[in-house]
């Protein structure tokens, strides 16, 4: 903790960046802050409970955070890899942001709890399930202790491969029951470190492609449009679910374009901005196989 | 208010089988928007494009919506006719009922239906639509031609003559091509060097040519009528304006053991070297890579190991410390004239073929390819035109031409035909056959292809007049046994295992691209096929053509091609360059994408798919002038239209002019019935 704590405090204290973003303990459980005194330091805080994927606080359109200055920003292994998606996009220039790694064994399901739980296959987050980064390579100094794997739990998988044993029906009848309860607020949108739109297609209006009032046909359009949007780039961090009011599992949709995009394109998301998503690239080998 | 005007072909029975044109014209009448709906037996006949510009006229149409073909068909057609009648061009747009719907349905009512539906769609979306503006680009009246060969010479010289400015680039030291190394050409057995050097020199004379040899193509930018194209001028270690030919240095060099590339690895070159007599320019190149002195300073040796060419130079042409240089020409059209290479069936393959060891290539040196036989059998070759083999140099009494080498064989070369095979293998048999008149020549075959003029009556002579025998089968094992080369074969007619003591095999191995053809293509944004060869817009009605504008097709790069092919290419991509150098302006189809800078977040993968290059980075500046983004722009000179950036752009920041959002949205809700 003191590692992460004194690394912020000598980037502030040094000038090198003009804020820091990390966790600290809030009320219930961790939350995002924005160090901007080296006297703050002392509130930075990383356990199994920073869930959030700070990446999001990078959206170069969020301009109250671009106004406090050059960041550094504490990151995950899911959280560099969201970091590289902006990167890949031409959302950030590397040498304008300062990236301090953290070793991560995983984050918990239920981080809002006083105190940092013990990872288990219980309490593990589903999201860390498959996930082989416990240090971040992108980054500019890495902190913390050596981390184990996080626990095995095979949850989100099971999950899909459950939704992919219906029947159509069954799945559109399991899928209208779940998105019925959305009521189009966004949250999922906001909390996305990878929808970083100057205007999201739902606020489109000419043709309003997307039906915007909490209406099942329009929620429809709108998850299947953000699940299109995200392909390739979801790095399956899981805040969209987190965020979610009504509990749509979200992290499902993300999982399973995951395996989609996997089979078609052999591609996982990667912590390498030089690496192409597929929907980036253009490859006269690309399949073509969706034409017949 | 829309007015629109809809008018139904019958397209004589093509459609009117089907569908009930009537009653699509009765349907439409009563559609909101629409004041004119009138079928007519052939639309795009004199009388129907009369009927459509009187009604432009007598109803004051904002639009236009021809139910039809398909627009590639007849698009120009109508926009033409209704332009002549005042409207803009661009407010006219076809609804395809006979490919999407009488072509392929037999029902009546239900096609009926189908084609009421399909041009209530179309009106929906003609209601949309904008008058747009052709685009007028500016057009750099200067051609570049890459490649040295016969089809790029025959294109910088038909370019030239039209009177325009052509670069030539040529990789080589000298231009003349694959086809400077034949002996002889099918099918009336004239000897190549002396119908093609004429042509080099004139390339090479010429006043409006400029010739670049030992040169490459670096880097294009641009696009149509406004290409900067970066020539790499590798260095030549002499110096062109000084060197007269005289050919003292190449006397003078000690390195006298490299495999000559001309004569196809049978003879030996210096290391400073013309490629053959008749070069053009006939000016040696330095081989840095055999050069003894070379050698020395890589191997970092203080003093230079060697320096007899320059020593020798009465000129003081040679110059050991030249380095690539770079030149840029601006360029309005290219054509693209790399050629060919031969399939290596060497021991070492290139990655994904597996090559033909049993045929003992590399290891039996009386085991050649095609290129190698046109040397041993022409008049400048190694042998001087003497039929002699390369192991001893004894006279090959019996040789056996093996055909299909690598191609037509899916599994260990390359699915297609080489085209020209059959035609020189025969070729082949006859020379052997002029020069060794006891000799057998054995050819071992699948088919003979040999459609062209002149061509069939050329294989039968090899077979009828010549005497070559012609065994339909394939050879399963070549190998070396005693002096003689052992072919192990089958005859498929008579079913029977056939074995030759050969003194000579040739084998007529596939064509297949230059090397490096997928990285220039990749620079011009020209897309190849799986085998790599460069691929033509449309295989029939735009086969010289690319998908990149501006951008034409040669020779063998785009398939194996024959010189006759070749040369009528080269003349079909100088028409094309012609014909665009004719008019100072070039006129484009407007439906080109456009970015909302006020939306575009900058992500660029607009740019990373669009196959032409046509996205550019702009700066976004704020009121004081401060840059604080970046957005896409779209070169609408660039532009071809496809729409791959509008479907990638997450914030729908592009649209296709012609297919804008509304538009499709308005032909969705029309078939939704919304």
């Amino acid at each position: 903790m003191s590692e992460l704590q004194d690394t912020a405090r000598r980037l502030l204290d040094e000038g090198l960046v003009q804020v820091v973003i990390g966790w600290e303990e809030g009320p219930r459980g961790a939350r995002p802050v924005f160090v901007t005194s080296a006297a703050d330091c002392e509130r930075l805080i990383f356990d199994a409970r920073c869930v959030h994927n700070l990446a999001t606080f990078l959206n170069p359109r969020r301009s109250q955070i671009t106004a406090l200055g050059k960041a550094a920003v504490v990151v995950k292994g899911c959280d560099a890899k969201a970091v590289a998606g902006l990167l890949r996009e031409a959302q950030l220039e590397r040498a304008g942001i300062v990236l301090i790694g953290v070793r991560c064994g995983g984050v918990a399901g239920e981080p809002a709890t006083l105190a940092p739980p013990a990872l288990s296959a219980e309490t593990v987050s589903a999201r860390c399930w498959g996930c082989d980064v416990r240090e971040p390579e992108s980054v500019d100094m890495l902190v913390g202790e050596a981390q184990p794997e996080p626990p095995v739990t095979a949850d989100l998988d099971e999950r899909v491969a459950a939704l992919d044993a219906l029947s159509p029906a069954e799945r559109f009848a399991f899928w209208t029951k779940e998105l019925s309860r959305c009521t189009q607020c966004y949250a999922c949108r906001q909390a996305c470190p990878l929808c970083c739109c100057e205007r999201c297609i739902v606020e489109k209006t000419e043709p309003q492609w997307i039906e915007t009032s909490p209406h099942p046909r329009g929620n429809f359009a709108w998850h299947l449009t953000r699940a299109q949007h995200l392909a390739g780039r979801c790095v399956g961090c899981g805040e969209c679910e987190r965020a979610c009011p009504v509990g749509i599992p979200l992290g499902l949709i993300n999982r399973k374009l995951q395996q989609v995009v996997y089979e078609l394109y052999g591609y996982t998301v990667s912590e390498d901005p030089a690496v192409p998503a597929p929907i980036g690239a253009y490859a006269t080998d690309d399949t073509q196989d969706f034409i017949e | 208010m829309s007015r629109i005007g809809v008018f139904i072909c019958h397209c004589g029975e093509n459609i009117a089988r089907t569908v009930d044109c009537g009653a699509v014209a009765e349907a439409l009448r009563e559609h909101p928007g629409v004041v004119v709906a009138e079928d007519y037996k052939y639309m795009c006949s004199d009388p129907g494009q009369q009927l459509i510009k009187k009604a432009i006229a007598d109803n004051d149409l904002t639009g236009v919506v021809v139910c039809a073909c398909s627009p590639h068909m007849h698009e120009k057609t109508f926009r033409r006719a209704a332009a002549q009648a005042g409207l803009n061009p661009f407010v006219v747009e076809m609804a395809n009922i006979r490919e999407h719907c009488s072509w392929i349905h037999d029902d009546r009512g239900e096609a009926t239906a189908k084609a009421i539906d399909t041009a209530r769609t179309i009106v929906e979306k003609v209601k949309h639509n904008k008058p747009l503006q052709t685009i007028r680009i500016p057009v750099t009246k200067r051609a570049l031609v890459i490649g040295g060969g016969i089809a790029g010479i025959q294109a910088a010289l038909d370019i030239a003559d039209g009177g325009h400015e052509v670069v030539l680039v040529e990789k080589e030291a000298s231009i003349g091509g694959h086809m400077s190394q034949l002996s002889e050409t099918f099918p009336t057995l004239d000897c190549s060097q002396c119908i093609l050097t004429p042509r080099m020199v004139e390339a090479y004379q010429h006043p409006r040519i400029k010739l670049y040899t030992w040169s490459e193509v670096e880097k294009v930018d641009g696009y149509i009528g406004n290409f900067s194209v970066t020539i790499r001028r590798k260095a030549r270690s002499v110096d062109e304006d000084l060197c007269n030919g005289c050919g003292d240095c190449q006397a003078a060099c000690p390195s006298r053991r490299i495999d000559s590339e001309f004569d196809a690895g049978l003879s030996r070159r210096p290391a400073i070297y013309t490629p053959f007599p008749q070069a053009v320019p006939n000016m040696p190149v330095l081989d840095r890579e055999h050069c003894t002195l070379f050698k020395g300073r890589r191997k970092g040796l203080a003093k230079d190991a060697c320096g007899k060419c320059k020593e020798t130079c009465l000129k003081g042409a040679i110059d050991y410390d030249g380095q690539d240089t770079f030149v840029t020409e601006e360029i309005g059209a290219i054509v693209v004239a790399t050629g060919f290479q031969l399939y290596d069936i060497g021991r070492e393959q290139p990655a994904g073929l597996k090559g033909y060891g049993e045929y003992g290539y590399g290891e039996v040196p009386d085991v050649i390819d095609g290129l190698q036989f046109e040397r041993l059998a022409s008049a400048s070759g190694p042998t001087g035109g003497e039929m002699l083999r390369p192991s001893d140099g004894a006279e090959p009494k019996t040789v056996v031409f093996v055909k299909c080498v690598g191609s037509r064989d899916p599994e260990k070369g390359m699915s297609y035909c080489s085209k020209i095979c059959c035609m020189y293998t025969a070729k082949h048999t006859m020379l052997y056959k002029h020069k060794v008149h006891d000799g057998r020549a054995v050819v071992f075959y699948m088919d003979i292809r040999a459609a062209g003029k002149g061509y069939d009556e050329f294989s039968r002579r090899a077979i009828e007049e010549d005497g070559a025998e012609y065994i339909r089968g394939r050879v399963s094992r070549i190998f070396r046994d005693g002096d003689k080369v052992k072919v192990w074969g089958y005859d498929t007619l008579s079913h029977r295992q056939v074995v030759v003591d050969a003194d000579m095999v040739v084998l007529a191995t596939a064509v297949r691209p230059q090397p490096g053809i997928g990285e220039l293509a990749q620079k011009l944004s020209v897309s190849y096929d799986q085998d790599g060869f460069l691929n033509e817009a449309h295989p029939k009605l735009r086969p010289v053509e690319t998908n990149t504008a501006g951008v034409y097709l040669a020779g063998a790069c785009q398939a194996p091609r024959d010189i006759p092919e070749s040369v009528a290419m080269a003349g079909a991509t100088a028409a094309k360059v012609l014909g665009l150098f004719s008019a100072d302006e070039l006129e484009r189809d407007p439906s080109v994408a456009l970015v909302d800078e006020r939306t575009c977040i900058g992500c660029f993968n607009c740019e990373h798919v669009c196959p032409y290059g046509a996205i550019e980075h702009r700066d976004v500046c704020d009121m004081e002038g401060h840059v604080c983004g970046h957005v896409a722009y779209v070169n609408p000179g660039v532009c071809q239209g496809c729409g791959t950036c509008v479907a990638v752009c997450p914030s729908k920041s592009v649209e296709l002019a012609g297919f804008t959002d509304d538009q499709v949205y308005a032909e969705i809700n029309a078939l939704a019935g919304w």
